[in-house]
């Protein structure tokens, strides 16, 4: 960390706290205290990142408070994550971290050192799709395509999951990935097709 | 739940839309995510008061932020020219006057623009800055306020109300529906970049290039073709495309302030208030029939609300002056202004809140007379001539569509007595609504590129929200000049293409068909002319004569008087051959009615414990003319059918009466349907050609897919339960109640 700050976050969350524990104290106090807080602006911090993305390693300066759906998005171009809420609402950034779905947006970068990042831009095998992009296509489990890449990556978990023995099953494990053209008789029939 | 059939192959080949491999890799770029060279953020902060002005802004805080390269407000921004005064605003029609104002017309309105060269430094320093404002008390309170503001006809009154006033049956309800909002996946974004003091590149999501260029030519003063706009991918627009929204003025400003380019990308919550939604509405509908199932008289009564600085109609009552027969009817609408963001149009905007009161009344009359609802539509549908304009229908095949439908979802099954049908703690319950909307044409033009190996480019503006209309324009290239289609490469959504109308109101591929037939023939036209050096026969040559092949041109059968493209692009030195032509409506219009129709089957399962409905099956049957692209039409009815019932039972966007701020505006709050809350919806089509409409057939099929499904829904939640439930969203609460 190249913390050049005049004020540690610790500093801050101490004062906080003493403010509420002073919150009986006159106002002049408090208009005092706020007067200070007003000069308290953290600036960015950075930290040197290495993480692999779709198995090409990557050394990166990252702000600390950069998500992996950021850094993805507008740090390194890869922008088939998609950003739907930025909140973890919708499951349009979801990505694979050491196989596993997760929601990028709520995966701050300094999470990642030493762990192994999919995309969509990693699913296929060179030209070759992977069966699920090419079930996608077939049935038509999209309309936009925007939460597409974010449907694709839970699908393939779904599936890995097991979580495929009904209709039923699949729709419960896709509804964390919203889809507001309502593609959903595509997105399940794709699932169904590949995990047969 | 009914399971798919995978045992027949999907698909022969894996053959899917134009632009399918980009979208399923996650190629294809939206509006964000062009790489712009020296590119930096900005990010709105918005005021915390719903009405008012701003009496101070304090940017001490935020400008503290390193990164930070400026922030426009009211007081410091690049004067618009097309906002200079309150005359040039009323004149420009853009709506919000963003940043050209200190009055706040509803919280959430943007306040200042923090541009900085970070996403991250942006948002933060935007989290920083305060405002101090005169606070003036707002209303946002539609239900109490509607009942103050007074009604005006909404089209000419037909007879009168006394004349049905001693009717058989009558029934009378009123009927309400929370606003709505669009959410696409894709939050609105625009990417600015001025490239010259008075030319203009954007990125942008939107339904019609060519509008926005239109909006800011005259913002700015500066001519159309000085402004470039890209929209290739569109995340979704459902009607929140086809305006050009404050978030966009706000980049094109920011742009010129920092002389960057500046990307403006909305938070999910601002997606809320500044990108429009389907207002809230109010409506009575009075209907009456005779002992023989006759609709004698129809009253249809609507408000939506408005905002305090537009007004926004939703003609919510023109559905029914469409769908039935009526002797005698009157509408009459009402806005009410209140102290929230203008609404727009939504997927079948007015049509789709006026079919759900509509199509409930329907339902309550027949349960009054003890019949069949679906037997008291069949006796009143207007099948042969639009009862508003008295013109035939070019094609309306709506009853095909209510019986090919109660065929599917066995509506025999139905009992006519509410409760009937019971399984164990849940009650089954069936009903149907059905949609309808006035099949629209727009101009619209199109160019086709050759090259000498026969592969073939066609462009034009219209974009592709979704629809498929990129595939559908490559599979009427394909049927119109015969070339494969792995040679048809499709390119849309540039202002630099030929222009075209937006992508809304169900116009697109009705619109864009027409171009695109009429530019193949133009290419038969020019390559039989450049034929012609070396084969008399092309010499008027009627356009079915003239085929095309992978290699070169023939006369009426595959290779007889065969001529090469090589040989063409040869004697006349050419690198490629360019067409380009435009269609619009014409003639038809005044001799010929247009719709599409869908006519909706529900049946629910209704907990009796929990009040928890659960959508059991949907069948929708549509009539859109020729079907020219069948997966993603169907796609098109299915999703919007999800929509239907994100409406009847779960999307409603409300206001704190006290605050004036939206309630729970994110989607953890704001609930549209998520894959579980929907069954296989299944979907037929009547697949017969509109002559008329232009030359594919096809009518558009968009809106129709919404329109009437939430009133089956609300219908069968009757026939289940015998509640009659008129507020939607129908939520566990109400059912319970």
């Amino acid at each position: 960390m190249n913390g050049k700050q005049s004020y540690s976050r610790r500093f801050f969350l101490k004062t906080s706290g003493a403010l509420a524990v002073l919150a009986a104290i006159p106002a002049s106090v408090k208009a005092l205290y706020n007067e200070a807080k007003n000069f308290i602006v953290p600036p960015k911090q950075t930290f040197p990142l290495p993480v692999s993305i779709n198995k090409k390693m990557y050394k990166v300066t990252v702000d600390t408070r950069t998500t992996l759906l950021d850094l993805l998005r507008e740090d390194l171009h890869l922008t088939g994550t998609k950003k739907g809420c930025d909140h973890g609402q919708c499951g349009a950034c979801t990505v694979h971290v050491d196989g596993e779905r997760v929601l990028s947006c709520l995966t701050l970068a300094a999470m990642l050192p030493g762990k192994e990042v999919t995309t969509i831009e990693g699913l296929a095998d060179g030209e070759k799709l992977h069966p699920m992009q090419q079930a996608f296509i077939e049935c038509d489990g999209f309309q936009c395509g925007y939460c597409t890449p974010g449907q694709i990556m839970s699908a393939v978990a779904c599936v890995k999951e097991g979580h495929t023995s009904s209709v039923a099953e699949i729709k419960e494990f896709m509804s964390g990935n919203l889809c507001r053209c309502g593609a959903y008789n595509g997105i399940v029939e794709s699932i169904q097709k590949v995990a047969k | 739940m009914r399971l798919f059939n995978t045992k027949k192959p999907v698909a022969a080949r894996a053959e899917g839309r134009v632009e399918a491999v980009a979208k399923v890799t996650g190629s294809g770029k939206y509006a964000a995510e062009y790489e712009v060279k020296n590119v930096c953020y900005g990010v709105l902060a918005v005021s915390a008061v719903a009405a008012g002005s701003i009496k101070s802004i304090d940017l001490s805080k935020a400008k503290q932020v390193e990164g930070v390269l400026d922030i426009i407000t009211h007081e410091h921004k690049p004067l618009v020219p097309g906002m200079a005064d309150e005359a040039k605003i009323k004149e420009t029609r853009f709506g919000l006057p963003i940043f050209h104002t200190d009055k706040i017309y509803f919280r959430g309105q943007p306040i200042a623009l923090v541009i900085a060269d970070t996403l991250e430094n942006a948002t933060y320093a935007a989290s920083l800055i305060d405002a101090e404002y005169n606070t003036e008390k707002a209303n946002v309170d539609f239900e109490s306020t509607h009942p103050g503001v007074k009604l005006s006809s909404a089209g000419k009154e037909k007879g009168t109300l006394d004349a049905w006033s001693g009717a058989a049956h009558i029934v009378e309800a009123e009927y309400n529906v929370q606003a709505e909002v669009h959410n696409p996946m894709e939050m609105h974004a625009t990417i600015a970049h001025w490239t010259a003091d008075d030319k203009l590149v954007l990125y942008d999501k939107n339904q019609g290039v060519n509008n926005v260029q239109r909006v800011f030519a005259r913002l700015f003063n500066i001519p159309p073709q000085n402004i470039e706009v890209s929209s290739e991918f569109v995340g979704g627009g459902f009607g929140s495309g086809l305006r050009v929204w404050p978030h966009a003025l706000a980049s094109v400003m920011a742009a010129k302030q920092v002389k960057r380019p500046v990307k403006v990308v909305l938070t999910r919550p601002q997606m809320f208030s500044l990108t429009g939604y389907r207002p809230a509405a109010w409506q009575k509908v009075k209907l009456g029939a005779d002992n023989n199932g006759k609709f004698v008289g129809i009253l249809h009564q609507s408000k939506n609300n408005t905002s305090k600085y537009e007004t926004f109609s939703e003609g919510i009552t023109r559905i029914t002056r469409m769908v039935y027969n009526f002797d005698n009817l009157k509408t009459e609408q009402a806005t009410v202004p209140l102290h929230l963001s203008t609404p727009t149009w939504m997927r079948g905007p007015g049509d789709c809140t006026g079919a759900f009161a509509l199509e409930c009344a329907i339902d309550e009359l027949s349960h009054k007379m003890q019949v069949d609802p679906l037997e008291l539509r069949m006796k009143n549908l207007a099948v042969t001539t639009d009862p508003e304009s008295g013109k035939p229908w070019s094609t309306n095949f709506v009853n095909e569509c209510v019986e090919k439908g109660a065929a599917m979802i066995n509506w025999k099954e139905r009992k006519q007595v509410p409760g009937t049908l019971t399984d164990g703690e849940w009650k089954i319950g069936y009903g149907m609504g059905i949609g309808m909307w006035g099949a629209g044409r727009g101009n619209a033009s199109a160019g086709i590129s050759m090259q000498k190996d026969g592969t073939i480019t066609v462009k034009t503006a219209m974009t592709d929200i979704g629809t498929g209309t990129g595939t559908a324009i490559q599979n009427i290239t394909h049927s119109s000049t015969g070339v494969a289609k792995n040679k048809i490469k499709i390119e849309l959504g540039h202002s630099d293409f030929p222009a075209t109308g937006s992508q809304g109101g169900s116009t697109g591929l009705s619109s864009i068909s027409g171009a695109v037939s009429a530019v193949c023939d133009a290419l038969k036209q020019k390559l039989a002319t450049y034929a012609l050096v070396q084969k008399e026969v092309y010499k008027n040559a009627a356009l079915p004569d003239i085929l095309l092949s992978e290699t070169g041109v023939s006369y009426k059968t595959n290779n007889n008087e065969f001529v090469s493209y090589a040989d063409i692009w040869k004697k006349n030195n050419l690198t490629t051959v360019d067409v380009e032509a435009s269609s619009g409506p014409g003639e038809e219009r005044q001799k010929y009615a247009f719709c599409s129709s869908a006519v909706h089957f529900c049946r629910v399962k209704v907990n009796i414990k929990t009040g928890k409905v659960k959508i059991d099956r949907m069948v929708s049957v549509a009539d859109g003319g020729r079907i020219v692209n069948e997966k993603p039409a169907a796609n098109q009815i299915s999703g919007a059918v999800v929509g239907g019932i994100g409406m009847a039972l779960m999307e409603e966007q409300l206001a704190d009466k006290n605050l004036g701020n939206l309630v729970g505006n994110d989607l953890a709050g704001y609930h549209f349907a998520v894959n579980a809350d929907a069954p296989v919806i299944e979907v037929a089509f009547i697949n017969k050609t509109d002559p008329n409409i232009n030359p594919s057939g096809a009518k558009g099929l968009g809106e129709v897919g919404i329109i009437g499904s939430a009133a089956a829904i609300a219908n069968a939640i009757f026939n289940a339960t015998g509640k009659r439930l008129r507020d939607l969203p129908i939520t566990p609460d109400k059912v319970l109640a």
